[in-house]
């Protein structure tokens, strides 16, 4: 049975619904080899700043179950860099390539946007508004209703193209903070980044990280962002979502979509297996075409209640 | 950048060195063309525990008919490796490689190099060796660990170093084999006597990477350091395994490394 792969997040048409996770798969050629970056949905860039960022000093990443802590920083080369060395390549591949934007002002992000608009190859962005791990920008305006909705405004305005926000778990009003985000303009909602977490070395008695706390990702935390794609969507149900957090298999990519995702991105799989991507791919057409099911954006939403 | 590869992997052999370490190695269908110093990332286990894959240096490639034959001695100090010691052979191995940077082996002017390993530092050093023998570069090799039963691998690297006319160093920290005291203290004393090596290379644990970044940076010498860091991905995508180099910048040892030269790291490996 041949499964139609296609899905849509809002007005952006997807060849299939897997995307890379911010952070994971560099800035889309860096693993090309082992996953061609054109056979995916598209890809979502490491977080861009205006300029290269160094990031923390490590230790920044300890593995826990099921799961990985990072404090990374947001290291970056920059978006001058990018649209100069990595997007041309990118664009001549045909990849679907979503530029996620971090910056420590509104003026910062909009730099970002506006440096990306001139040139071609950018499908859309992804405001970095939960990033746990820097001291100034990102989670702050994840979690501030108000701050989020004017810096959505001011993104907004400086682009025609597909806005999406990246919600953040540790916020303290999860609904609260995405329609914020829409109402400042955003087209989509991608959810969930990594969950404040901290690891100990009991024999030192000091945190392993270098900076004490950092994000944890993995399949440890599936549960809570399927919980929380379906808390969004269901509050927020003509809301295009990408869901993020632990997809390992294919199968795990039918349970976003049912519970309200359009399209997913995977992540830290990636470090696990750096061909993830396209063998979770694989694995959705084999779940479709064994489950029946003609094109896979029948999934969406479909989540039937109660148990 | 030589072509890595997520191989299916199977057991070959698993058998102890020392109480501690044991030689892992591989069969691979395909031809693997790594330079020592470069490594590859194992799945420890099938299933989420654990979730990431090790990071290990080779200590050796060969070719034998259509088999191809990797390498590696492990210390078992986690879960990870517990596990790859418990393996039987034909077990399936998934195997990221060869991934970073190995070491220059060129000799200016046929100068004999100077190698350094520490403990379970030897893999790459070992590698090396064997490669410097099969071209008939010289070569010394100094070899330290902290006890008698922590030296492995003394024939092999005995072998390789006669095949040069190269010395091989042996020192324990407890003085039960070879030169008591650090390896830094007896490539110093072989200095102090005249000898002169084109370039250090270099595996071991920190402290002794740092003994060995100070004394080369005293005497003038290049030298090239095989850093280890824990890492995530092992392919230069997820940032964890920075080292900080002279100029500031933090770069991924898996992909910048893991092994540099001595006058790219940061003051602290120099002073």
């Amino acid at each position: 049975m041949n499964v139609d792969l296609t899905t849509r997040v809002g007005t952006l048409q997807l060849a299939n619904p897997i995307l890379t996770a911010s952070g994971t798969f560099g800035y889309g050629l860096d693993l090309a080899d082992l996953c061609p970056p054109e056979r995916l949905g598209g890809i979502v860039t490491k977080g861009l700043s205006p300029q290269l960022r160094r990031g923390n000093i490590p230790p920044r990443i300890v593995e826990t179950a099921a799961g990985l802590i990072n404090a990374i920083g947001l290291q970056n080369i920059g978006v001058e860099a990018f649209c100069r060395d990595m997007l041309p390549e990118l664009a001549a591949r045909r990849v679907t390539v979503v530029v996620n934007v971090f910056g420590e002002s509104p003026a910062a992000y909009r730099e970002v946007i506006a440096r990306c608009e001139r040139v071609e190859g950018v499908a859309a962005y992804e405001l970095n508004v939960s990033c746990p791990n820097v001291s100034a920008g990102g989670m702050e305006f994840g979690h501030d209703p108000a701050l989020l909705a004017s810096l959505t405004a001011a993104c907004r305005a400086g682009t025609d193209k597909p806005l999406w926000v990246k919600l953040s778990p540790n916020a303290p009003d999860l609904v609260g903070t995405g329609k914020a985000a829409v109402d400042g303009g955003a087209d989509a909602l991608s959810l969930i980044n990594t969950l404040r977490a901290m690891a100990i070395d009991a024999v030192r008695r000091r945190p392993v990280l270098q900076r004490g706390c950092g994000g944890l990702s993995g399949p440890a935390i599936k549960p809570i962002a399927l919980r929380m794609v379906w808390e969004v969507h269901r509050a927020m149900p003509s809301t295009p979502l990408v869901g993020i957090g632990g997809i390992e298999t294919g199968r795990d990519v039918a349970e976003f979509l049912l519970a309200g995702a359009s399209a997913v991105e995977v992540g830290t799989a990636v470090f696990r297996d750096p061909a993830a991507p396209v063998r979770i791919l694989g694995e959705l057409e084999r779940f479709c075409a064994a489950e029946g099911i003609a094109a896979v954006d029948e999934l969406i939403g479909g989540l039937q209640w109660p148990c | 950048m030589i072509a890595r590869h997520d191989f299916a992997a199977r057991v070959a052999v698993v058998e102890d060195l020392t109480p501690a370490c044991f030689r892992l190695e591989l069969l691979c269908s395909r031809p693997v063309a790594a330079e020592p110093g470069q490594f590859v990332m194992l799945r420890c286990a099938p299933g989420l525990d654990p979730l990431l894959r090790r990071a290990f240096s080779l200590a050796g490639v060969r070719h034998i008919g259509d088999d191809v034959v990797v390498e590696m001695h492990l210390k078992e100090v986690g879960k990870g490796s517990a596990l790859l010691r418990r393996l039987a052979p034909g077990a399936e191995v998934a195997m990221l490689g060869p991934l970073g940077h190995g070491f220059t082996l060129d000799d200016p002017g046929g100068q004999r190099l100077g190698l350094v390993a520490g403990g379970i530092g030897l893999p790459p050093v070992l590698f090396a060796a064997e490669v410097l023998a099969a071209r008939g570069s010289p070569f010394d090799l100094f070899f330290g660990a902290s006890t008698a039963r922590e030296l492995y691998e003394v024939e092999r690297l005995a072998a390789a170093v006669s095949a040069v006319g190269g010395e091989l160093v042996l020192c324990t920290d407890d003085g039960s084999r070879g030169e008591p005291g650090f390896v830094t203290a007896a490539l110093e004393r072989r200095l102090d006597a005249g000898r002169r090596y084109a370039r250090l290379l270099s595996c071991g644990p920190d402290s002794m990477l740092a003994a060995l970044g100070r004394l080369a940076t005293r005497r003038g010498l290049d030298a090239e350091l095989s850093l280890e860091a824990p890492m995530a991905c092992g392919v230069g995508v997820c940032l964890g395994c920075v080292v900080e180099l002279e100029d500031g910048r933090l770069v991924p040892s898996c992909k910048e490394g893991p092994v540099f030269p001595l006058d790219r790291l940061a003051a602290r490996w120099r002073s």
